[in-house]
Order: C-alpha cells, then sequence, then structure tokens
C-alpha cells in the first residue's frame, strides 16, 4: 500500500499539540536552521526545486507563486488560508486540530521564504477547536522565543496572527479571503492585480494553503530532491486525500501523488459489501466525476485534468450504487447557490435557478425541456464570474447528467405521465 | 439593556483594544470584535454594531454589511444550544436527511428556526469538513461526529436537564421563532436577490421598485406555463384575486 506518512506522520501516536513532543521529534529545527543557516532566497530555491505545488486546489506551483512578488514593494504579507471549506474535504481541519505546531511552523517557514515580517492564518469559523489548539500553540512557540522580534539572535523579526472567520465558503478564495481579512465583505476582486502584486492592505501578499505550507518543513529536513522523487513527472511530492463517502474506512490518507484511483479506494477499506462502484468525485465539491474506465488512472493534477475533472483540495467522495445522482446534483447546486456571495449575476442567479430546477426533479416535478435547460444554464454560468465558484457548479452536474441521464430524465417524465 | 450595554462595553474595552493593535489597519478587527460581542450578548445587537463601528471609525452601516455576510454572525437572538447538522454531500450520501428528519421531529422546528422555550436553535449547513465521521454536526460549534438518533436523543436530554458537556451560548434577550429576518431567512436558503424570488407577496413580486408588483406579474404571464405552478403556490396564500387574474390570462393565452 502506498500510504506514506509525512505531514500525518504521529497523528493518532503522540500528542503532537504539545510543543516539548513536537520538539522532541526534530520539530522546529527546519526553522531554527533556516533563520540561523539559509537565506530567505535559499528557501524559496528548495520549494521551487521540490516541485511543491498549491494543495488547496489550484495547484500553482508554490516557488513561482512566490516570485511573483515585485521586488520593491514592502511591506508583504503570508496569509496561510485554513478556510477550508470545500464539500469533501477535511484535511486542514485535521492538520490544525491535530498538528498545530506543524502547520505554525510551515507558516514561518513560508513567511521566511517571502521575507515578510507579518503572516496571518485565516481560520474558518467553525474551526472553534481548532481555532483554540492554534492559539494555545502560537502561544508557547511566542513563549518559546520561536517568532517575535530578533528571531535566533539574527535580525529577522516576524509576528503572527490569528484570524477566525464567521462562516463563508468564499473566503477560502484568495482575494475574498484577503477582504474578509481587511474586515470587509468576503467579496472575491476582480484580478489582475493578483494578491502577488496588490493583496492585503494593497501590499504584495502570498496567500498559501495549510497543507502547502506544512510541506516546506520535510521539504527543507530532506532536501528538494527527495519529494521530487515521489509523485509523477509534473505531480511531485504528496498529498494527503480526503476519503469519504462509501467507502468503509473514510479518513485522510496521505500519499505520493501517481497513486491510481482504485488504490485510494483500497487503502480506504474498499466499498462497503455487496455494493458496486459508481463514481468518484475526487478533487472536492467543485470537481466532476470519474468513472469505471478512470479507477487504473493514477491520482495526479495532469491525469484528474484529462479524465475531464481535477485533483483540486484533494477531497475523494465516493459513491456506490445506492447513490441517487439527481440528490446529490441537487446537494452541490444548492451548495454553491448558498455560498454564491451575489457579486456576479450569472452565479448568483444561475445558482439559485438550478437549485430550483433540481428541487423539483428531486421531488419527481421535473417539467420537459428541464434536462437541456439545466445543462443549458451551467454552461452559460461559466467564465463569466470574478471567481472560480461560478465555474464549479458545472462539473459535477454535467459530468453525471452526461453519465445517467435516465436518472435525471426520469424524474421528468413521471410528471407527464401523471 | 442601554445601561448594561455600556458596562459590558467597558468591560471588554481593553480585549477590544487588544484585538485592534494586532493588525496594521484598524477595520480588521472588525470579524473579533463582533465575535466577541456575539460571545457575551448571544447575538450581534444594534448596540453591539454602533460601537464596533465607533472603534473602528467606519459608519455602522458598513458593519451591519459585513455581519449580514456571514452566516455564523447572528443579527437576532438564537437558543442555547445552536444546533448545526452537516447537510453536505458526504452527509447526505450517509443518512444525513434522516438525521436531520429526526432533529425536525424531536425539536418540532425546522432548519433556520428557534424552539419556544428558546432552548434550541436548528440550521442546516453546509460541510463542516468532518466528513470521515459522516452525519456530523456542530453544538454552539464543537463537533459532535457519527450521529444516531440514540446519540440525539442523549444530547437533546443532557441539554434540557442542563448536563451536556457544551457551554450553552449566552442568551440577552429572549429569542424568537427565527434569527434570520424575513428577506435573510430566504437569503439564508440560498436565494441572494429579492427581485428574482423571495416574494413574499404577490401584490410586490418585483421586490424593490416594484411595489405594484405589475412589472413582474406581467413578465411571469407571459411565460412558459412551468412558472405558473410556482407563482400560484405563492399568490394562494395572500392573495384570490392574483390568482383569478393569473388564471384568466392563462386561458386566454390558451394554455
Amino acid at each position: 500500500m502506498p500510504v506514506t506518512k509525512v505531514l500525518t506522520a504521529g497523528i493518532g501516536e503522540a500528542d503532537l499539540r504539545d510543543i516539548g513532543v513536537y520538539r522532541e521529534r526534530g520539530g522546529y529545527k527546519q526553522w531554527e536552521r533556516a533563520v540561523r543557516e539559509l537565506r530567505p532566497s535559499d528557501v524559496l530555491e528548495l520549494a521551487e526545486k521540490s516541485g511543491l505545488r498549491g494543495r488547496g486546489g489550484a495547484a500553482f506551483p508554490t516557488g513561482k507563486k512566490w516570485s511573483f512578488l515585485p521586488a520593491d514593494k514592502y511591506p508583504r504579507y503570508l496569509i496561510c488560508n485554513c478556510d477550508e471549506a470545500e464539500p469533501g474535504t477535511f484535511k486542514d481541519h485535521m492538520l490544525l486540530e491535530e498538528a498545530p505546531h506543524l502547520v505554525l511552523e510551515g507558516m514561518l517557514l513560508g513567511a521566511y521564504g517571502i521575507a515578510c515580517h507579518h503572516a496571518y492564518i485565516y481560520i474558518r469559523g467553525e474551526f472553534k477547536r481548532g481555532y483554540e489548539i492554534f492559539s494555545t500553540a502560537l502561544d508557547e512557540a511566542r513563549r518559546a522565543g520561536l517568532f517575535g522580534s530578533k528571531i535566533f539572535g539574527s535580525d529577522y523579526d516576524l509576528d503572527i496572527t490569528v484570524q477566525r472567520g464567521a462562516g463563508a465558503y468564499i473566503c477560502g478564495e484568495e482575494t475574498g479571503l484577503i477582504n474578509s481579512l481587511e474586515g470587509k465583505r468576503g467579496e472575491p476582486r476582480l484580478k489582475p492585480p493578483f494578491p502577488a502584486v496588490e493583496g492585503l492592505y494593497g501590499m504584495p501578499t502570498v496567500v498559501n494553503n495549510v497543507e502547502t505550507l506544512a510541506y516546506l518543513v520535510p521539504i527543507l529536513e530532506r532536501g528538494s530532491e527527495w519529494f521530487s522523487a515521489a509523485g509523477t513527472e509534473r505531480s511531485k511530492g504528496y498529498k494527503i486525500v480526503s476519503v469519504s463517502g462509501h467507502v468503509r474506512n473514510p479518513g485522510n490518507y496521505e500519499m505520493p501523488l501517481g497513486t491510481t484511483v482504485r488504490e485510494i479506494i483500497d487503502i480506504a477499506g474498499g466499498l462497503r459489501p455487496g455494493r458496486t462502484f459508481m463514481a468518484v468525485q475526487p478533487g472536492g465539491g467543485s470537481s466532476a466525476c470519474i468513472f469505471d474506465e478512470h479507477l487504473d488512472w493514477p491520482y495526479d493534477y495532469e491525469s484528474m485534468t484529462k479524465a475531464g475533472s481535477m485533483l483540486g483540495s484533494g477531497g475523494f467522495v465516493v459513491f456506490d450504487d445506492t447513490t441517487d445522482f439527481v440528490n446529490a446534483a441537487y446537494n452541490l447546486v444548492r451548495f454553491f447557490a448558498h455560498e454564491s456571495c451575489g457579486q456576479c449575476t450569472p452565479c448568483r442567479e444561475g445558482s439559485s435557478w438550478m437549485e430550483r430546477v433540481l428541487e423539483r426533479l428531486v421531488h419527481h416535478r421535473g417539467i420537459p425541456g428541464d434536462y437541456d435547460m439545466l445543462l443549458r444554464v451551467s454552461r452559460s454560468i461559466t467564465g463569466l464570474n470574478l471567481c472560480a465558484l461560478g465555474d464549479s457548479i458545472e462539473p459535477f452536474l454535467k459530468s453525471v447528467m452526461l453519465r445517467f441521464p435516465d436518472a435525471f430524465k426520469s424524474r421528468i417524465a413521471e410528471t407527464v405521465a401523471r | 439593556m442601554a445601561e448594561a450595554f455600556a458596562a459590558l462595553l467597558e468591560r471588554l474595552r481593553p480585549e477590544f483594544e487588544a484585538l485592534i493593535a494586532q493588525y496594521e489597519r484598524k477595520r480588521s478587527a472588525l470579524l473579533p470584535i463582533v465575535h466577541v460581542f456575539q460571545e457575551h450578548q448571544g447575538f450581534v445587537s444594534a448596540d453591539a454594531v454602533n460601537a464596533t463601528s465607533e472603534m473602528l471609525e467606519i459608519t455602522p452601516a458598513e458593519v451591519e454589511a459585513v455581519v449580514s455576510f456571514y452566516t455564523l454572525l447572528y443579527r437576532r437572538p438564537v437558543g442555547k444550544y445552536m444546533l448545526q447538522v452537516c447537510r453536505g454531500l458526504a452527509c447526505a450520501i450517509n443518512g444525513a436527511e434522516d438525521i436531520m428528519a429526526y432533529f425536525r421531529e424531536k425539536l418540532g422546528v425546522g432548519h433556520l428556526q428557534t424552539t419556544p422555550d428558546g432552548l434550541f436553535s436548528y440550521e442546516e449547513v453546509e460541510c463542516l469538513a468532518a466528513c470521515d465521521r459522516a452525519t456530523c454536526m456542530e453544538v454552539n460549534l464543537e463537533f459532535v461526529y457519527d450521529l444516531t438518533p440514540q446519540k440525539i436523543d442523549e444530547m437533546l436530554a443532557a441539554m434540557r436537564a442542563g448536563a451536556y458537556p457544551v457551554e450553552p451560548m449566552a442568551q440577552t434577550l429572549t429569542p424568537g421563532p427565527t434569527w434570520a429576518v424575513v428577506a435573510e431567512a430566504e437569503i439564508a436558503k440560498g436565494r441572494k436577490s429579492p427581485g428574482a424570488v423571495a416574494v413574499e407577496s404577490p401584490n410586490n413580486p418585483g421586490g424593490l421598485g416594484d411595489a405594484s408588483g405589475t412589472i413582474m406579474l406581467d413578465h411571469l404571464i407571459n411565460r412558459d406555463v412551468y412558472m405558473f405552478g410556482r407563482t400560484t403556490e405563492r399568490a394562494v396564500v395572500d392573495s384570490r384575486a392574483v390568482v383569478e387574474t393569473i388564471e384568466e390570462r392563462t386561458n386566454r393565452a390558451g394554455h
């Protein structure tokens, strides 16, 4: 089995929330080494060479993202995105609650890599426990002198602030997050300018996912070659996959990218006895389903894109033959309608109209023409909005509608017959 | 109330000042400040909005605009136990529908409603990021995993007896039947635009700027027949006259 514990090492075995335990296991050694021995550009180079790509969903190369910061514009900021709300994804939630010091050390390294002096972590409002655990960890680290002014006797200063969200999926979008952090409505901004040029308070800002930043710790420890040796040609390294749905042992499993879809299902204990595999949603609520023919495909960024879906955040939801795909589609469209911030008309109106059309299909009250209309409306939302939320409505719906057209059409036929 | 709020504000002022000092711009402290107010008052009161606006040197409308954006900030009083059950897809395919139906039956209230005794507020929320332990929920933002009817019974009994391990929320005012104001109740269901949906009165179906309702009514009547089902349903509630008009025009249109 290809499960490889890197970030998840020790979780469930030791109390990694305790700074003493974390340090005994080698914690904060890389941070100390970075400040004492490395220049920020060395950290950047390691990140770049490792091939690490954003683990929050967009999969943008991390080193490249950092290198976009203009050299002459200060101050600059790092924001750790812990507003995990993508349906089916629960890895950051685990890291935050089980390994807060690892998250913090990753943040410290990220902040040093871009040479900023103030870093923020934006924690989803629902993670109250995680917020408390992280705040405690932060206090412990501050008392231990791991950050603050003149860290380890160097002339590097770094301050860290924790921000709690208040319930809005859209704040996971980086510019929505920045607006929320500025005390505004969490509405995404028009891009460009990208945050790297104009982010928090109009200054250069890097927003990185929790998992992305946490991987900096093992990369510094074992080298960029170690990381890039795992994975596939263009999808390097490891990934925590959040497996849920119709499997026997749902949970977070860390593995090299390129593990096959079938292997991932097996790692999570396989399907329940007597059940048949129908589909997998491989990259959170925003991704299209993949089916039988993709079971032996490697789970990496390129293959998932080629399969018509995406790896996204690694939320891997398995569906067996008990799934009602009309209900499932309604569920996700309702989610997007609920979470649409309302700025862009296609997303705001399109999502809520689609929700209502699907609602009537769920209740077997479909009208002839609904099937085509759903496809048409979802297509006309895509690509017309400030952020990717609007574009996220179509993939799952379209993939299951094309795959199981009868499930949808039967909800219409019944109305006519009555 | 006003007196008590002034005292609360004075007591919390040092905490607020520390929060504001964390940021390079004052306004960033908005969410942290209203979180603290909600913790003490159980909701974000008008007083809290005004006080926040003064501390941050922005208008109350700006604070209100932000507060109304976020689902975890309650603008009206809520029950002592906020029960937020996950309706996300991974929970839904693992029995969340049954769990939610069980809750609704046991509490006697539905989505976004508070029980008449003011003890429970119930909401069906989006994915809580605990899909490996579906079905899940939060009680006053503390997770509860692997829900079963038995677990729910025990939980509700413990809460009623005041023996539940999670602290009840502060409750400074008696909650009404819902904490979402009329338009917001619709927004919370995902209906963003009062212009297109969320029509409470058939006499004002177009929302703002269409008080007579004629613009929207004409619009609806000249549409495909499937629109009528919904419009008629809504219209029945408030006005027979509108229904008759619709039917008459439908017949005339030959549907």
